[in-house]
């Protein structure tokens, strides 16, 4: 596995470093995650599992780690804290300066770590660690709305909309994790770590590079890309039973493909062609042509005697791009991703089965190793103490003192 | 940075990437591993890259285009040709990881699959970026953004409760999501290179990316049994976390714990709501959720959404505004952080792209405009031949 014996230890809270440690895990990296005594908090995110009391998400975000949970005197695990990050590849932390700083471990903050100078040590904020709003709180939602996301959806006269998916916290998981591999590519070379800052504004302002640049200076203010915030919602195409989204168009030169006249005689819509609106690709009527608000009842009118599975075959038929919107258990279901193979079923702490998502790209090679189980706060505080050589009076003097949080159980 | 390196490049320094792949999801990934320093050459067909041609231009060139292009060399060959596959095979010789998009069957026509590379270069990382996988009924169906987000469920978690689905009008971002997980992938199988010597495949799908984007759903989803739907601007994880009416406009919150909701119900100065057992606990604020929001409503809205948002950022609660192009693009923290990079370009004049996702301390990055279609054809095949008559040379030595 190509991770095995990097050791990583995750100080963070919430989807962002834990989605990052965990496809780590995947990869064969041994992860601990250290928690405060109130635990992260998405532990106590709704809803919980079905044969479980635990967090669905919490679950699906620290599989195959062991945590160390801080008592309510931190200050007192220090050593511990330290003899950690002497030990580890890599460090990934939701914690500001400050903060790492009251736990002991501020050095970490600096661009090369001097107790360690090969750990690799990722700090993720809401809005970067730089700027007038480096301390300030934010979340998915606020990052949302900050990076102007939630002006692509709903309507300037309803109540604003978020995106369903956690965007800002599920990206910069992703990028966390390729600053990692990136960080310890390089070790390679050169045989030194880094620091490497991420944030979820950044994520999502990266991610909106196609559309900072249509907003840039626009040579006419035409096209999705500038028109899509002020657009009504997007709903696709009605059928006689689900919505549809499809279009004709190209991915080559500046003319695209063929297949719409094919496809609207096939399906008995002749007299579009006759319609002036239309032109004879699809490529301004379809998609996010710019006539498709004007003409798309014309569509509907025909649509409207056809299941979605059919026009869908249909329009397969004749190359254009389609598929009816579903909602994410139906995708589950679907025999395209079943075929893909993408969960798989791991065991959750009490011994149930249950499913989650393999690691999200396939390798002729490398075997990503789904890892189940997520533990209980503090499960593996001693073993993991132990490890760092904190053992017998040692660690009951780091447990009393509030250091370390005592096992439910053992006070 | 104190650290960093003299004369610093990013971590890739030293790889080479062909790219030839077209629209966005695959030309990001380029752009990525570009941004992180390695040397990236963007191969067109003849006809062009589509994006081009996509609205709106700025100075004739699609946005589209150059936003997905950036930190990239171009260069034009028709793979069709037996020429310009040849050349493309010996490029690949030289190369470290090579990227295409084609539809489903595109690339074992044109001869250029990993079967038939590999050989060529068995170091190679061969990344293969398709919409819905390369084995299933639907393997060859061609894809794109907005058809992802239908067929994923991502659009189907959109939209004011109780309507049916309303799809991310900020199309591309499925695109750039694949991209992400393919450089996570990418740089993975390069990693494993260094152990094995080998390179391999690596296949990543948009509907597999567009899964990823949505994890901590579909985790409630398998682990739960809860399906997406739309919900406002709440998510079914926590509460109070959405928008609501200040006097003025709308100020957009979230309360991760129940520490935090002691600090919010100081913050408006309601304290006897953080003893209310109706909300004591995250799971009793999410059960309660209509009696909470008939709650706090009111008070929200008798205060401008700035006061509000500065009591909760001194009690540490997440609050932010709304924001557009026009108030971030010049915005402190945005530009202090770098999220946005400003290119002069010598064609097109001055254009905004996002900046890198990661700042390294001592290999820092940075986005640099694309080159010209074509710009970079000859000289990249001039070195080309000087390889090949290096390698005659070392041969005929030898």
């Amino acid at each position: 596995m190509v991770l095995k014996g990097v050791k990583v230890v995750e100080f963070a809270e919430g989807a962002a470093g834990p989605l990052a440690a965990t496809r780590l895990a995947d990869l064969g990296a041994a992860v601990i995650k250290i928690e405060t005594a109130e635990g992260d908090w998405m532990r106590r995110a709704v809803p919980a599992m079905s044969q479980d009391a635990m967090s669905a998400s919490f679950f699906h975000l620290n599989r195959g780690k062991r945590s160390l949970a801080l008592g309510h005197r931190p200050a007192e695990a220090v050593p511990l804290l330290r003899a950690l990050l002497a030990a580890a590849d890599v460090f990934i932390t939701d914690r500001d300066a400050d903060e790492l700083k009251r736990f002991g471990i501020g050095a970490v903050s600096d661009g090369v770590y001097a107790d360690n100078p090969r750990l690799v040590s990722v700090h993720v904020s809401p809005l970067g660690r730089k700027g007038p709003m480096a301390r300030q709180r934010g979340s998915e939602l606020t990052v949302q709305a900050m990076a102007g996301y939630t002006r692509y959806l709903g309507t300037q006269e309803q109540p604003p909309l978020r995106l369903g998916a956690d965007v800002a916290s599920t990206g910069t998981g992703i990028f966390a994790a390729q600053a990692v591999l990136a960080a310890l590519y390089r070790r390679n070379r050169d045989g030194r770590g880094q620091r490497v800052d991420l944030s979820l504004l950044n994520s999502l302002l990266s991610m909106k590079s196609i559309h900072l640049a249509a907003q840039s200076d626009p040579d006419v203010y035409s096209g999705p890309r500038v028109g899509g915030a002020n657009n009504p919602p997007e709903r696709g195409w009605k059928t006689a039973d689900k919505p549809i989204f499809f279009a004709f168009g190209g991915s080559v030169g500046a003319e695209g493909r063929a297949g719409w006249v094919d496809f609207v005689k096939e399906a008995g819509f002749s007299r579009l062609l006759d319609d002036p609106r239309f032109d004879k690709t699809g490529r301004t009527t379809t998609g996010h042509g710019i006539r498709v608000h004007e003409v798309r009842e014309e569509y509907e009118k025909e649509f409207a005697r056809f299941p979605s599975e059919a026009l869908v075959s249909l329009i397969r038929k004749h190359a254009g791009n389609v598929a009816a919107y579903m909602s994410a258990d139906e995708t589950m279901a679907h025999p395209q991703t079943a075929a893909l193979g993408i969960v798989n079923e791991v065991e959750t702490r009490e011994g149930h089965k249950t499913r989650v998502r393999a690691f999200p790209a396939r390798f002729s090679r490398l075997k990503p190793q789904t890892k189940g189980r997520a533990p209980d706060l503090g499960e593996q505080t001693e073993a993991i103490a132990a490890e760092a050589g904190i053992t017998g009076p040692a660690f009951r003097k780091m447990v009393e003192s509030g250091g370390l949080l005592p096992r439910a159980g053992d006070a | 940075m104190a650290d960093k390196d003299q004369g610093a490049e990013g971590p890739l320094a030293g790889i080479r990437v062909l790219d030839v792949s077209i629209m966005a999801a695959g030309p990001w990934t380029g752009a990525l591993l570009g941004m992180l320093g390695a040397e990236v050459i963007k191969v067109e067909p003849p006809a062009g890259d589509g994006t081009r041609w996509v609205m709106p231009t700025q100075k004739g060139m699609g946005t589209n285009f150059i936003s997905m292009n950036v930190n990239k060399k171009n260069m034009t060959l028709d793979l069709k040709h037996e020429q310009g596959r040849a050349a493309a095979l010996a490029l690949l010789g030289t190369c470290d990881v090579f990227v295409q998009n084609f539809r489903g069957g595109v690339i074992e026509r044109l001869k250029l699959d990993y079967e038939s590379v590999r050989s060529v270069n068995p170091g190679l990382v061969y990344c293969s970026i398709s919409g819905f996988g390369e084995t299933g009924p639907l393997s060859r169906a061609g894809c794109a953004d907005p058809i992802m987000q239908a067929f994923s469920g991502f659009a189907r978690a959109n939209g004011a409760p109780g309507e049916g689905v309303e799809a991310f009008r900020f199309t591309g971002f499925i695109d750039l999501s694949t991209a992400a997980v393919a450089t996570e992938a990418i740089l993975a199988a390069l990693l494993n290179r260094e152990q094995t010597g080998a390179g391999q495949k690596v296949e990543v799908s948009m509907l597999e990316a567009a899964l990823e984007i949505q994890y901590t759903r579909i985790a409630e989803l398998l682990g739960a049994g809860l399906v997406p739907v739309p919900r406002g601007s709440t998510s079914p994880a926590l509460a109070p976390d959405r928008a609501y009416a200040a006097l003025d406009r709308y100020i957009f919150l979230t309360v991760h714990n129940d520490r935090e909701w002691g600090e919010f119900c100081a913050a408006i100065e309601h304290p006897a709501l953080a003893a209310d057992s109706r909300f004591l606990t995250n799971q009793s604020r999410v059960e309660n959720r209509e009696a909470l929001d008939a709650a706090i409503e009111p008070i929200l809205r008798a205060r401008p959404a700035i006061w509000w948002l500065r009591v909760l950022q001194r009690h540490s609660v997440a609050a932010g505004l709304a924001h557009d192009f026009e108030t971030f693009q010049h915005h402190a923290q945005i530009l202090d952080n770098e999220m946005i990079a400003r290119l002069d370009t010598p064609h097109w004049g001055e254009i905004s792209v996002g900046g890198v996702p990661w700042h390294f301390s001592r290999t820092p990055c940075a986005v640099r405009a694309p080159a010209t279609p074509g710009e970079n054809t000859e000289e990249i095949l001039a070195s080309l031949s000087d390889t090949a008559s290096a390698d005659r040379v070392g041969r005929n030595g030898a």
